[in-house]
């Protein structure tokens, strides 16, 4: 996935911080010890999302200072997360894999060859994952097939592409239990289905050019000045309207010792992403964040 | 039953105006008008229920007689009328059948404004947002004095609504728009 899920720094506390930086090299160290060290490089926030909304209701969040490449001087606080974060890691591995796979079968030679040889450092993380979560490897197998169908029909069906995406995500609350079942399965589709758009929104330029499928190409004109207003706050509307149903959702769960993070995280990151991102005043580039203006 | 004072949230030496406080904040987070057609009302109604019990126990406790609460508006969502022809879709649809409602609206030959209006409502209820949006539109400008049409699609047009406590208000939405929505609301509700 692709980084968009974020907390606004500037209003996070100091143990949050700490807190959510803790659950980020815990899904790393995580990531390591069940799927070696290649699997490492897939980290990201958006999966630390994950994790975090996985271990929601595990009362005790354990924690021990560990170095790693990253910090080979100083141990740093990571989260010790048990199943969760095992799951969460699992479903990276899992996720990028196939969508690797898809960048293979999609683009041309060269191209092709460096997702191919990423592909060939994930292999052995991947096979380990599905064999750990066979239910969620069909699935997302599945899912990313439908979407490929759709993405070769050109299809401007906003909802139904973005759903073959969200579906994915949603499913990591399958099984669950049944409290946080229906609840978090909504959190994460709309979670999902956010992402998508976002990133579609975010790539459109590019997509333009190049001929790639862009859902929103698909589904609005546009022309040669981008997207018009009317269609721009149209794209807003619906973006905060999944971050509403996000927000409402999350309310709903018994969120504990995370509470901080996942306010911030909810109720002020994603509706600033989204604003930004439609400002073009933030664009993701290599899974980090780059100030566009400085205004900001 | 569970403790009250867990409930809300609360500890059990907390003054009553503390209590009347957290009552108040979890009341607007969960209030019917959040959920309002959310495939997770149901849930937000339950919590509604039990905070509504816990307040009034802890003023039962303290001798304060009745809590006056929210009352807590029942949720229902469909009470607009509508033909018989579409009763059977508007249940699926409140009950969660949702392959139910779907198959009846695509076998249906009367596409009018209330086909669109439950179109929507479908597609809202899949979280499928654009489609719901464009759908409720349609409704609403074939039949501009529907006032079930007319929430719903400013509704839809505005993003929605979620309470993000003291945090930022960045639904689109400003209080004045709500109440109205509201005051809509209960008017249909009578």
């Amino acid at each position: 996935m692709f980084g968009y899920v974020i907390p606004v720094q500037q209003e996070l506390k100091v143990k949050e911080l700490d807190q959510f930086r803790a659950a980020y090299c815990g899904l790393c160290h995580s990531l390591q010890a069940h799927y070696g060290l290649s699997a490492r490089f897939i980290l990201n926030y958006d999966f630390t999302f994950l994790a975090i909304l996985l271990s929601v209701g595990n009362e005790k969040v354990k924690y021990s200072n560990k170095r790693c490449i990253a910090h080979p001087l100083k141990k740093r606080k990571c989260c010790v997360g048990g199943d969760a974060f095992h799951q969460a890691a699992g479903f990276s591995v899992i996720l990028t894999w196939w969508r690797l796979r898809d960048g293979v079968q999609d683009s041309g030679l060269f191209k092709g060859l460096s997702y191919r040889g990423a592909g060939l450092l994930l292999r052995r993380a991947y096979k380990k994952a599905a064999q750990d979560f066979p239910g969620f490897d069909t699935h997302c197998r599945a899912r990313l097939e439908q979407l490929r169908i759709l993405e070769q029909a050109n299809s401007g069906e906003l909802d139904q592409v973005a759903d073959a995406f969200a579906g994915i995500l949603s499913y990591a609350a399958h099984g669950i239990d049944e409290d946080k079942e229906r609840t978090l399965m909504q959190l994460l589709y709309h979670t999902g289905r956010w992402i998508y758009l976002i990133d579609a929104y975010d790539d459109l330029e590019q997509d333009k050019q190049s001929g790639n499928f862009n859902p929103l190409v698909a589904r609005f004109q546009v022309g040669e000045a981008g997207l018009t207003d009317t269609d721009r706050d149209w794209i807003s509307t619906t973006l905060h309207h999944s971050a509403n149903l996000i927000t409402s959702a999350y309310n709903l769960l018994p969120a504990g010792a995370w509470r901080g993070i996942l306010e911030n995280i909810i109720y002020l990151g994603f509706p600033a992403v989204t604003e930004r991102v439609l400002n073009g005043q933030f664009r993701r580039r290599w899974g980090r964040w780059e100030r566009k203006d400085t205004n900001q | 039953m569970n403790d009250p004072y867990k409930v809300l949230g609360v500890s059990p030496n907390a003054s009553d105006d503390d209590i009347k406080k957290a009552y108040r904040e979890q009341a607007r987070k969960y209030h019917p008008d959040n959920y309002h057609d959310n495939p997770l009302s149901d849930l937000a109604q339950e919590k509604m229920k039990s905070i509504n019990e816990a307040y009034d126990a802890i003023m039962r406790m303290r001798g304060g007689g009745s809590g006056n609460g929210f009352a807590g508006g029942g949720g229902q969502s469909y009470s607009g009328g509508g033909s018989g022809q579409f009763s059977q879709v508007r249940m699926a649809i409140q009950t969660g059948n949702l392959a139910q409602a779907e198959q009846l609206l695509n076998a249906a030959t009367d596409r009018g404004a209330e086909w669109h209006f439950l179109m929507g409502s479908l597609a809202y209820r899949k979280g499928w947002l654009d489609q719901a949006r464009q759908h409720i539109n349609q409704a609403a400008s074939m039949e501009p004095q529907n006032r079930e049409y007319q929430t719903a699609a400013q509704q839809m047009n505005s993003g929605g609504f979620a309470y993000r406590g003291g945090m930022g208000n960045q639904g689109g939405v400003d209080m004045c728009d709500c109440c109205t929505a509201l005051m809509c609301m209960n008017c249909l509700c009578r």
